[in-house]
């Protein structure tokens, strides 16, 4: 389809007036206008008369109608590949629709009729080129950037998406391939998750079962223990029939009672041999103790004898160690006297010895305190010539110090004594008479000038009062002086003289008295360095210790000292003597002693052996009756011996014959034990099978085999349900996508020429969902749809349109593309790329333009059409 | 216990003897792989089983039930199990119960014996060891027991030897005769054919065949009374047997006992066959299906849209029966262009089904990754046609 020319009628701003396009071209046709010139109302008037029905009073109908209302008029001359026809429709107010063919004019539809050939020429799609190809003012980019625009543009991807479901339903399946894949998406979600894990029936199945193996595995052992305890009860069974046989029974009593009788016979004869044991044990006791009655007594003969010379032995030998005692008890008594002799006069040597060294001593201390006595009294003598120096030296207070200090004062006065009088008038009187002058009311003297102040008043006796003026010395002059003069004065005063002189004379002798105690000092320092009191305490003690001093004549110490080794040497040498023969003594002492203890034992000894030998009468007859007794026993014993040995010979093996009761009681109580024992276990075992029998475990067995076979084949049915379902979903999803790809194809092919116009190698991607471009490939880099330019945005929208447009005029459902104030966010570059878009896309493609900007379209070309508006 | 005496039991006079011959009730079987509320049914009719054989046995004025062998599916049944069926046994007290072991209940289940035997009431014999036992006057039975699950022998040798004077003799066992491939359990054949002849059995009553199956007019399977499984195609009964005569042959009728069908058909499909029709065929009337556990085991080719078609047909009809189950696993499927045009004409539905439908024909595929994509392509075709 392509418009050769529109035709409003009471249309929007064209109240009461006819709006007329004519002469648009088969390629671009531009309506380049002024704003408000009603661009939009041609656009929506169009979007109208082609996609509303006649009888609407939708919202896009009456925005149609003008204030002033009456019916709205639309129409356009068309040409189609059936040829030349004029679209009428009538909006609001006799509302009409018809199909003219051109140029006759004759009506080929009308009403319903002529909208079934509109949908018949545009498609199944009422709003498909629409929304595809036509653009309204404001929504040229695919991105919202108002509420409002947001609005619109939903709208119109919205009408794109309806517009093209009918093509990709002829590839992809349309509804009946959505409805199968929902059916199919049904069908899996029953029975698995997305992620392909069991869900509903089948992981019910799954896990019954899971369930029913655990419990088959129970059942299954609680079987096996069942006919395990069916076999062992069995088996039990069996042996305590054996247990129970008679014949065996009747054996094991017999052997039994057997092994009884040999026992007791055993045990009697072992009777008789313990008798005989004692009796044999009895007579070697008599015999033993007969033996030993006879040793004994030939033992006491012996032994008499031997006491008897032992006694006589021990009596000779005490009394020889009692002389050998008392011998060497007199020489003891000897050695003694000798020693006390010889300590005797050791007492006297060392006494002498003492004697000697005390008086040497005495009249030692006696020169010596006559030494001190005269050192005492020099020193006193040193020490009163100092004391009397210092009392000297102490009585005058000149010092040098002070002598100095007198010497300085002396000077500065004199100095200044000598400054005041040059300044100061100078009184200089020689008196003739007795008459004296005074001044300031002392008189004056006449031996020395006086120097006079500023003002002097001169009392001249009988004349009057004299006062002169002189020419004032300096102001502080005679203070000075006089400060100087006190200082002298006072310094004088201090040591009691007057003169300089005096002063000098003073010091002079001070000096003298210092030097005289000093050297008293050193005299006594020499004499009694530690002091007069510590030499007069010395001279006490050697006074004391003279006491005993003799004048008679001393023996040597030497002599006296020989003396005392002498006797300290004797002394020691009987001593020595003393010791050792005390010591034999001891010895000879202690050998008599035990002499005597040895006699009397030998005594003791003798006493008892004569008891133990009896009278001597009775010997022989007691020797005879120990003899008789002894060899009786002996043979008692042989007797009994022979008897025991005869009778362990004869006795039965005991050990065998309890050895054999044993056994045949063993026997017998073990099989009594093990028949209690497979009573018990046959008991327990019958328990245990009538509680498992009780549950019918077997047939629940069975049925647990049954029931898992069946879940499990379940199971199995909807693994091969779930692969089946998602091979098909495998199958389907490759078969739509590839569909898409079939589809997106032609408009890749149709984009890139127009693409490449704007951007060089550049691709677009697009969304298989909403099937709008989605991205934009340049060169390596692919940036989605929102982050490129608005500019660039609209431009690939409008591109995106003209593809899709040539792609219906490829299935030849010509289709003019219509827009109205595109390109408003291009720039001068761009907007001349797109118009040579424009332009190679116009080539077979009928393209209407509104545009309000009229000289930036004037380079697009293309026709213009004429407008004519006209009152009705 | 000692064999109750015959004279006070009916039995007409013209016959020697007149009894009912049965086995293998396995009373207790769980039938575990079905669901509760279908094993509780079945589990029901076996317990019924013994009241049915009780009022044949009272119909026909036979005087004794020889059960030969697995009246119980276990060695250690549940105690109702046991008390239930004795009390069956004592409410039929019009007739003497003879009870067998067999290999699923052999003798050496000590404790079932023991239970039996001490739940049993007068009119119940149980017969645990090969020893001759007077049945009736001038009738001895003999009876050979299985001492184990699997014994491994002909535990009825022993009848050639046995000498029981001028009397009738009847032989009762549990096993599988020598000219059967297996025994029901699969285990070996043990029983001679012949064993009636040689041992001068007037009748040989046998156990473990649980379908009706005779040898010769004296050697006879009475089959278990009630199915438990697909194998048997012939309705569950019990034999009458009538033997009027020392000398006389066994007079053998058999007598319906089943009350629940198991039946599987198959349902082998070409192109182009009116499978509706033939599924309609192979269906029991509508009367029988609340009793029926049927299994349809479909096989051969047939179109895409057949078999949703068949799949949803059989999916409809399932609640009518006891148990429904439809095997689909040895059907092939061929994909028809025109078939997929129902899943669409084009697009992508289309491709997804050409490359579903070319992978499962596609024989360098693995069997698994064919199946899986005709599961696959069947799905798409229910979705599809849902759509």
């Amino acid at each position: 389809m392509k418009l050769q020319s529109l035709h409003l009628t009471n249309v929007r701003k064209f109240t009461g007036k006819r709006a007329s396009i004519t002469g648009i071209g088969p390629g671009i046709t531009v309506v380049s206008q002024a704003n408000e010139f009603g661009k939009s109302t041609f656009f929506d008037a169009i979007h109208a008369l082609f996609f509303e029905k006649y009888s609407s009073t939708a919202k896009p109908v009456k925005s149609l109608q003008p204030y002033a209302g009456g019916a709205v008029e639309i129409a356009a001359q068309i040409e189609t590949a059936a040829g030349l026809f004029r679209v009428e429709k009538r909006f609001m107010a006799k509302k009409m629709a018809r199909i003219l063919r051109m140029p006759e004019g004759v009506i080929i539809a009308q009403d319903d009729e002529a909208e079934r050939w509109i949908t018949d020429l545009l498609g199944e799609t009422s709003v498909g080129p629409a929304g595809l190809l036509w653009v309204r003012q404001g929504v040229l980019g695919l991105e919202a950037e108002t509420p409002k625009d947001k609005t619109q543009q939903a709208d119109t991807r919205r009408d794109l998406l309806t517009s093209i479901a009918g093509e990709i339903d002829a590839m992809t399946g349309g509804k009946r391939m959505d409805r199968v894949m929902q059916r199919l998406g049904q069908d899996l979600a029953a029975i698995a998750t997305k992620t392909g894990k069991k869900t509903g029936a089948w992981k019910a199945a799954a896990d019954e079962a899971v369930a029913l193996a655990a419990e088959l595995a129970s059942v299954t052992a609680q079987v096996e223990t069942l006919d395990s305890a069916l076999a062992e009860r069995k088996d039990t069974d069996a042996a305590l029939a054996k247990l129970d046989d008679p014949e065996g029974k009747a054996r094991r009593a017999a052997a039994l009672i057997a092994a009884r009788t040999a026992m007791d016979t055993a045990r009697a004869h072992e009777g008789l041999v313990t008798a005989a044991r004692q009796d044999r044990d009895i007579a070697a006791l008599q015999a033993k103790g007969a033996e030993a009655d006879l040793t004994a007594f030939l033992r006491a003969i012996d032994g008499l004898a031997r006491a008897e010379t032992a006694a006589l032995l021990a009596s000779q030998t005490r009394a020889a160690r009692e002389v050998e005692a008392s011998a060497l008890k007199r020489t003891v008594d000897d050695a003694t006297a000798r020693v006390v002799a010889a300590q005797t006069t050791v007492g006297q040597a060392r006494l002498r010895l003492d004697l000697a060294r005390r008086q040497t001593e005495a009249r030692k201390a006696k020169a010596r305190a006559l030494d001190l006595a005269a050192q005492i009294a020099k020193a006193q003598q040193a020490q009163n010539q100092r004391d009397a120096a210092r009392a000297r030296m102490n009585a005058v207070a000149a010092t040098p110090d002070w002598l100095a200090g007198v010497e300085a004062a002396a000077s500065d006065f004199a100095k200044r004594e000598t400054a005041h009088e040059a300044q100061s008038a100078v009184l200089s009187v020689a008196y003739s008479g007795a008459a004296r002058l005074s001044l300031d009311g002392v008189a004056i003297s006449g031996d020395s000038p006086v120097v006079l102040g500023a003002l002097a008043q001169i009392d001249l006796p009988g004349i009057g009062q004299m006062t002169l003026r002189t020419q004032a010395p300096a102001a502080d002059g005679a203070a000075l002086l006089a400060k100087a003069a006190k200082r002298l004065a006072d310094l004088l005063a201090l040591c009691g003289v007057k003169t300089l002189a005096e002063a000098r004379s003073a010091a002079a002798a001070r000096t003298e008295a210092a030097g005289r105690a000093d050297l008293a000092q050193a005299v006594l320092n020499t004499l009694a360095p530690k002091g007069i009191d510590a030499l007069t305490a010395a001279m006490a003690e050697a006074t004391l210790a003279a006491a005993e001093a003799q004048d008679d004549p001393l023996p040597g110490i030497a002599d006296l000292e020989q003396d005392l080794t002498t006797a300290l040497s004797d002394e020691a040498k009987t001593t020595q003597t003393q010791a050792r023969t005390a010591a034999d003594h001891a010895l000879a002492r202690e050998a008599a002693i035990k002499a005597a203890a040895q006699a009397e034992a030998a005594v003791t000894d003798l006493d008892r052996a004569r008891a133990a030998a009896g009278v001597d009468a009775t010997r022989e007859a007691r020797r005879a009756d120990l003899l008789r007794r002894d060899a009786q026993t002996a043979e008692t014993l042989t007797q009994t011996e022979a008897a025991l040995t005869a009778l362990i010979a004869s006795a039965p093996d005991l050990a065998t014959s309890t050895a054999e009761l044993n056994r045949a009681e063993a026997a017998v109580n073990g099989v009594s034990q093990q028949r209690a024992q497979q009573g018990e276990r046959l008991a327990a075992l019958s328990a245990q099978i009538r509680t498992l029998a009780g549950h019918g475990i077997e047939e629940r067995r069975d049925d647990l085999r049954g029931q898992l076979e069946t879940a499990t084949a379940t199971e199995v049915r909807f693994a091969r349900k779930f692969a089946a379902l998602t091979r098909l979903n495998q199958a389907l999803e490759a078969e739509r996508t590839a569909a898409q790809d079939t589809y997106f194809g032609p408009v890749h092919e149709e984009l890139k020429p127009l693409l490449a116009i704007l951007h060089r190698d550049a691709a677009l991607s697009f969304d298989r969902d909403n099937l709008l471009p989605s991205g934009l490939t340049r060169g390596q880099t692919e940036e989605t749809l929102e982050n490129l330019s608005g500019g660039t945005k609209e431009q690939i929208a409008i591109l995106t349109r003209l593809a899709f447009a040539r792609l219906f005029a490829r299935q030849g459902r010509h289709m003019p593309i219509v827009l109205d104030d595109a390109l408003v966010f291009s720039d001068d570059d761009r907007i001349i790329k797109m118009f040579t878009a424009l332009t190679r896309a116009a080539q077979d493609q009928q393209i209407l333009v509104f545009s309000c900007r009229q000289l930036a379209f004037q380079d697009l070309g293309g026709a213009r059409p004429v407008v004519e508006i006209s009152e009705t | 216990m000692a064999p109750i005496a015959q004279s006070d039991r009916p039995s007409e006079s013209a016959f020697v003897i007149k009894f009912i011959h049965s086995s293998d009730l396995h009373l207790g079987k769980p039938f575990g792989k079905f669901p509760e509320d279908v094993r509780v049914r079945l589990r029901q009719a076996r317990a019924e089983a013994l009241v049915k054989l009780g009022n044949l046995a009272r119909d026909h004025a036979a005087s004794h039930i020889l059960l030969a062998g697995d009246t119980f599916d276990q060695t250690t049944p549940a105690p109702s199990v046991i008390r239930q069926a004795m009390n069956a046994m004592r409410a039929a007290d019009h007739v003497v119960w003879v009870v067998m072991p067999g290999n699923h209940d052999h003798a050496n289940a000590t404790e079932l014996w023991r239970q039996v035997v001490q739940d049993a009431p007068a009119n119940v014999v149980v017969l645990l060891t090969p020893a001759p036992h007077d049945l009736a006057q001038g009738v001895v039975l003999l009876p050979a027991p299985p001492g184990e699950r699997r014994p491994g022998r002909d535990l009825t040798g022993w009848f050639d030897e046995v000498a029981t004077g001028e009397a009738l003799r009847i032989g009762l066992a549990h096993g599988s005769v020598t000219d059967f491939a297996s025994s029901e359990e699969g285990g070996s054949s043990i029983i001679p054919l012949d064993r009636a002849r040689r041992s001068g059995l007037a009748y040989l009553g046998l156990g473990d065949w649980h379908g009706q199956v005779s040898f010769g007019a004296d050697t006879w399977y009475s089959g278990a009374p009630e199915s438990d499984g697909f194998k048997h195609a012939k309705t569950p009964a019990a034999l009458l047997v009538e033997i009027a005569a020392l000398g006389a042959p066994a007079k053998v009728t058999s007598l319906p006992t089943g009350s629940i069908c198991w039946q599987r058909v198959p349902l082998d499909l070409t192109e182009g066959d009116d499978v509706p029709t033939l599924h309609q065929q192979i269906l029991p009337p509508l009367a029988e299906r609340a009793l029926t556990l049927f299994e349809m085991q479909v096989t051969g080719r047939t179109t895409a849209l057949t078999r949703v078609a068949l799949e949803q047909a059989a999916a409809a009809v399932a609640p009518d029966f006891l148990s429904h189950h439809a095997d689909f696993s040895g059907l092939a499927t061929v994909h028809a262009t025109d078939d997929l045009d129902a899943i669409d004409r084009n697009g992508a539905l289309r491709a997804a089904a050409e490359a579903l439908a070319s992978d499962a024909a596609d024989p360098r595929q693995t069997p698994e990754a064919r199946d899986i994509a005709q599961a696959a392509l069947s799905h798409l075709f229910s979705y599809a046609l849902e759509a």
